[in-house]
């Protein structure tokens, strides 16, 4: 026990052997690190958020590649995918599968040619850059290896870009950074899926996560970010996306709560045309926390957001979502819609919720709603007039509500996966009150 | 098969029933008339066990338990069926689901197995034909997005599949066109047998042309003031409500 | 925007004259000494001034608020003075024919006959100016009614035991920056007792003015509705036109016992400072009510005035079945800031509250909703619904929304609905194409946008309201 050094954690990585140019990298962000303001209560974004959990555990383990047998296509039962998988942080080639296609680049960094350093050179670090969030210093500082995806002008890719991060070390606590870029060209279209699930007995862990996403004029990208990972790892991660005019993002992040989880997306449109739909689910229970912080930022004209979160909280859990709205004064005919509902089912549990438009253009149609109510009454009764039994009646209207946003992904295989999760979940009993998640 | 005797309930201290005296026998087609406000669908909401009516006074028999202590899924699994005036809308639970769920449920209490997917789908393809509806409807949320003839088209084809002891149609005919009339009709009637009752609740006595009932009733402020075959539909028809309320005193 | 609405824009804010009497000001500043002297002044109890002075200290260790959404250079605190009176008023409060009659033609002026015979009908009146009450009006019928309605400065001698009972109970000295220097310098405001069962025979009005130049208002008002009790309480509050800033910082407590009920209606029209934003009131102010069982309390508020406002009239819901509502109309015009809402915090069982907030941004302005409901745990059945919408005339102002929804009992259920909008050609359109002129289109449009919190107003306040939306309006088409 003891409070988060940070320094130490700062220095974790830093005799790691890696490419000079990640090195540097390193050097850059620890400087940010050592700069950045540290979180507490009073600063807004953390408000309903402690860090806590990083100070209940000493995080000084780097992360180590194991030997390990594990069939990362099982993750998503009919799944064709590109496929790049890392365990404990460590990308490994032989759980990994790439086709070759013209035009697009899979590639881990450690891998990566004069061309993918071209563009990695060019992009890593651009879209996060400017940010308050320290945890995007501290990727920096952990960085070893990530993810480039690269798809040139005109391309679409022919399968989606499965990118699955394993927990597996049983011997916990290990700290590690994960990184993607992922740089769409004019017309270029792309599915990602960013998979984090956990081994049986995999240990404590800390992951400070940074995608970026520049998606070009008139691509489009589907995006899920998939959270799965066992209870006691503590993720604090962020999504940055740009949208250049008539680029299209879809996006689903999907979240299981765990000791910490805390995501912050950030979505700019930058050229007018520009749209994207944010769906997010987050299912917390036990004692589990997630935060999810979104940012839409409306900086051109004639750009539209359709937002929906959704979430279920149970037990002494708890959830916090934030969605800001950023109308710029020069994006009149802006169109942005937020909605964000949330079962809680426990009284032990929380919910804090906060939507916010901020808005210096007057031609614009904006609105934002939040709930927070437990499970509609009228409609558990008319299950229950058909004979359904409550406790049935509560996981099938709980599934309903989740489902609603799972049926807009567009891989069936996706979908049918999501499907299982949800419903694992739903079944699951609860702790009893005051029961411990671990 | 039902039997109600002197049923009082109310909700929010208000009283809605104020002595209620109904006895269903199988094969029987009960009619329940008035005006709006006189208790009819919290008849329909008390019989089915719904949360916040509070039953004050009085006891329901139905197939010789005492149905009051039931629980809301133990009425339906034991044969009570509540087709709904308003059936609420449920997105993102596909109505197959629900439909098997609720068929698995009924048939796991009556200790039938549960119908295999593939039988099941036939027979709910078989059933939503009936009731005239195109096969995807069954992979829609329910009622989600359903116009008002849909969803009691829907109602009937929960009813047909449930096969219940009893039905309460709660006011199905109203805000429907005449096709959709003719569906609920004939799903009824077809289900017409010598162990299953009905009990149609209704404000106009349109629906009774096609369903035609061996009893009459008309409630009035809680109570049922007057009792008689088809005939009385058609005279409340001819004189509209008030001279029941004189009558009634 | 056309330029007809633009040609409408050029009222002058009407209560921007100054009353030429002779005041007795402190010296800028605060100290320990000014405290005790103001309490002196007011020949406070000593456990009055021993109050103030705790708050005091509290208040020097606290740090301004920045977590609002506006800017202003900071305010010098030392460059203000904490006490200001009329030299006629020395001896306090006097009967009505002892007035000052420049001080009576003063409120005539605004629309506030004090005289009897023209009295506003069927509204009892307390007016301050600056730091002191200059009459109350109407105090004997509301006496045969049990009825206590006062300068708070009478009622520490009057009625000692209530107000030091409820001085502070709801808004704590230390609650906030403005709120602990409010509890420090305190000078005038007004008090009200409805005693058990009593339906208050009219409704019960404060008028403040801030006159004089380079001083603060520190009005402090406590309403205690015993149990059972109602009561309809309005304020309205005006400042002459100057071109430096000057503070406000108000607190209003409330109290409602056990089924009482309160009505709180504000029209704020504090001077708002010129087209380019020189001068103005900040309006720094604490306002919170706390309900007792089966208790409810009713903020409606109109803002139309200030430079800056910063208010967030509250409820806390402590009774079970007690029920919140806060209702308001913001708007903003030129370089106006507002950064308004409300705070319900459900701790009882089966509470309830309803928010409506219509916030109008034109000019340059920002205009900002902050709002905050609370479900503590064993707030069992709770409900809260929010609805939030904003209207924007002109593309270079800001409307913002920032609602805090914290829900910690699962049979609760809480709703939050916000919207954004803009007076549309179309809608200017259809109203000038049927003979209205673009003013008019845009005033009615606006007034409609308005209509559900106008309805909760007074009649007379209702009607006042909607000119006033009017007159602050104009410029701001363009």
């Amino acid at each position: 026990m003891g409070a988060f050094d940070r320094n130490l954690a700062a220095a974790l990585y830093a005799a790691r052997p890696a490419p000079e140019w990640i090195r540097a990298l390193r050097e850059t962000a620890r400087l940010a690190w050592s700069a950045a303001p540290w979180p507490t209560r009073k600063t807004e974004a953390w408000k309903y958020t402690a860090l806590d959990a990083l100070d209940a555990t000493a995080w000084l383990r780097c992360a180590e590649a194991g030997e390990l047998g594990f069939d990362a296509a099982a993750l998503v039962p009919g799944l064709d995918a590109d496929r790049l998988v890392f365990v404990d942080g460590c990308y490994r080639a032989e759980l990994s599968c790439v086709e070759a296609q013209p035009g697009v680049r899979v590639v881990n960094f450690r891998a990566a040619n004069s061309g993918d350093r071209a563009t990695i050179d060019g992009a890593l670090g651009q879209l996060a850059a400017g940010t308050d969030n320290p945890f995007v210093a501290l990727n920096g500082c952990w960085l070893d290896d990530g993810v480039l995806l690269h798809v040139g002008a005109g391309v679409r890719a022919r399968r989606p870009v499965h990118v699955v991060h394993v927990g597996a070390a049983p011997d916990g606590p290990s700290a590690h950074a994960q990184r993607l870029l992922a740089v769409l060209g004019r017309g270029a279209e792309l599915d990602l899926i960013e998979q984090f699930v956990d081994l049986p007995g995999a240990g404590e862990s800390l992951v400070a996560g940074l995608s970026e996403l520049r998606v070009g004029e008139g691509a489009r990208l589907g995006h899920y970010r998939l959270h799965g990972e066992q209870e006691r790892a503590v993720h604090v991660g962020a999504v940055y996306v740009e949208l250049a005019r008539d680029a299209r993002c879809e996006s689903l992040l999907f979240a299981l709560g765990g000791a910490l989880k805390r995501i912050d997306f950030r979505l700019r449109h930058r050229g007018p045309g520009a749209s994207c739909r944010l769906d997010g689910i987050y299912l917390a229970r036990h004692r589990q926390h997630v935060d999810l912080h979104t940012t839409v930022e409306h900086e051109v004209a004639h750009a539209t957001t359709e937002q929906v979160c959704r979430g279920i909280v149970d037990d002494a859990a708890r959830a916090v979502f934030n969605g800001r709205i950023h109308i710029h004064p020069q994006a009149q005919k802006s169109s942005a819609e937020l909605s964000n509902r949330n079962l809680l089912l426990s009284d032990e549990a929380e919910v804090d919720t906060k939507p916010e438009l901020e808005i210096y253009a007057d031609d614009v149609r904006c609105s934002h709603g939040a709930t927070v109510s437990r499970i509609d009454e009228k409609s558990l009764y008319y299950l229950l007039t058909r004979g359904i039994g409550r406790r049935e009646a509560e996981v099938l209207l709980g599934y309903g509500f989740v489902n609603e946003l799972v049926s807009r992904v567009g891989d069936e295989a996706l979908a049918a996966m999501l499907r299982e999760v949800v419903r694992d979940w739903l079944g699951q009993p609860g702790l009893p009150a005051g029961g411990d998640a671990a | 098969m039902l039997s109600i005797a002197n049923l009082q309930a109310r909700i929010d201290d208000k009283p809605i029933l104020r002595g209620i005296d109904l006895d269903v026998k199988p094969g029987e087609v009960h009619a329940i008339m008035g005006p709006n406000g006189s208790g009819k669908s919290t008849l329909g909401y008390v019989l089915s066990g719904r949360e916040g009516y509070e039953v004050t006074a009085g006891s329901v028999r139905f197939d010789g338990q005492d149905l009051l202590a039931m629980a809301t899924e133990e009425r339906a699994r034991a044969g009570l069926f509540l087709a709904f005036q308003y059936p609420v809308e449920i997105p993102g639970v596909s109505n197959m689901e629900f439909l098997k769920a609720s068929v698995d449920a009924v048939r796991a209490h009556r200790g039938v197995e549960p119908l295999d997917a593939v039988r099941f789908l036939r027979l709910a393809r078989e059933k939503c034909e009936a009731v005239g509806m195109k096969t995807d409807f069954l992979k829609r949320g329910v009622n989600e997005g359903f116009s008002g003839g849909e969803k009691k088209r829907n109602e009937i084809l929960q009813m047909m599949l449930l096969e219940p002891r009893l039905a309460i149609l709660d006011e199905t005919d109203s805000g429907l066109d005449i096709d959709a009339l003719q569906v609920v009709a004939a799903g009824v009637n077809g289900l017409r047998a010598a162990d299953r009752s009905f009990v149609i609740v209704t404000h106009y006595q349109r629906l009774l042309d096609y369903i035609v009932p061996d009893f009459v009733h008309v409630l009035a402020h809680g109570r049922i003031v007057k009792s008689g075959g088809r005939e009385l539909a058609l005279e409340l028809e001819d004189k509209g409500y008030a001279w029941i309320g004189k009558e009634a005193g | 925007m056309s330029e007809h609405i633009e040609s409408l824009l050029k009222q002058d804010y009407a209560a921007g004259f100054v009353t030429a009497v002779e005041s007795e000001t402190l010296p800028p500043g605060l100290d320990e000494n000014v405290v005790r002297l103001i309490s002196a002044k007011k020949g406070e109890p000593e456990w009055l001034t021993e109050w103030r002075l705790e708050a005091y200290r509290g208040w020097r260790q606290m740090a301004e608020p920045t977590w609002a959404h506006v800017h202003f250079p900071p305010v010098d605190f030392a460059a203000v003075s904490y006490y200001s009176a009329p030299k006629s008023m020395a001896d306090g409060p006097k009967s009505l024919d002892e007035v000052d009659p420049e001080l009576l033609r003063t409120y005539e002026k605004l629309g506030i006959p004090l005289h009897e015979r023209a009295k506003l009908a069927g509204v009892a009146v307390d007016a301050v100016f600056d730091s002191v009450s200059v009459v109350t009006t109407f105090k004997e019928k509301l006496h045969e009614a049990g009825v206590v309605f006062c300068p708070i400065s009478e009622a520490v001698h009057t009625h000692p035991e209530l107000v030091r009972k409820y001085l502070g109970s709801v808004v704590p000295r230390r609650d906030n920056f403005y709120a602990a220097l409010n509890s420090a310098v305190f000078s005038d405001g007004s008090f009200v007792y409805i005693p058990p069962g009593v339906r208050c025979p009219m409704e019960l009005s404060t008028y403040f003015r801030i006159n004089e130049a380079k001083t603060g208002q520190f009005e402090r008002t406590l309403i205690i509705a015993d149990e059972g009790s109602h009561v309809s309480y309005l304020e309205g509050c005006t400042a002459p036109m100057r071109d430096e800033n000057q503070l406000h910082a108000a607190v209003v407590e409330l109290v409602a016992l056990k089924g009482a009920r309160i009505k709180y209606s504000t029209v704020q029209n504090w001077y708002p400072g010129d087209r380019d934003g020189k001068g103005g009131i900040y309006n720094f102010v604490t306002k919170r009510g706390l309900c007792h069982d089966h208790a409810s309390i009713s903020w409606t508020q109109v803002e139309t005035g200030s430079a800056i406002t910063w208010k967030y009239p509250s409820v806390v819901l402590r009774g079970d079945h007690s029920v919140g509502e806060f209702y308001s109309v913001a708007l903003t015009n030129n370089l106006q800031q507002a950064d308004t809402g409300t705070k319900m915090i459900h701790l009882g069982r089966n509470t309830r509250s309803t928010i409506i907030s219509k916030g109008i941004s034109a000019g340059r302005s920002s205009n900002a909703y902050r709002g905050l409901v609370r479900i503590s745990p064993r707030a069992e059945g709770a409900r809260n619904y929010t609805q939030c919408d904003s209207l924007l005339i002109g593309d270079r102002c800001g409307a913002h929304t920032f609602p805090y929804i914290e829900s910690r009992n699962a049979s609760a259920t809480v709703e939050h609905e916000a919207t954004t909008s803009k007076v549309s050609e179309d809608q200017l359109f259809l109203c000038r194409q049927r003979g209205l002129d673009a003013e008019k289109a845009v005033s009615m449009i606006v007034n409609g946008f308005c209509r559900e919190v106008f309805k909760e107003l007074p009649m007379e306040f209702a009607v006042e309201a909607g000119k006033l939306l009017e007159v602050s309006l104009e410029g701001s088409v363009g």
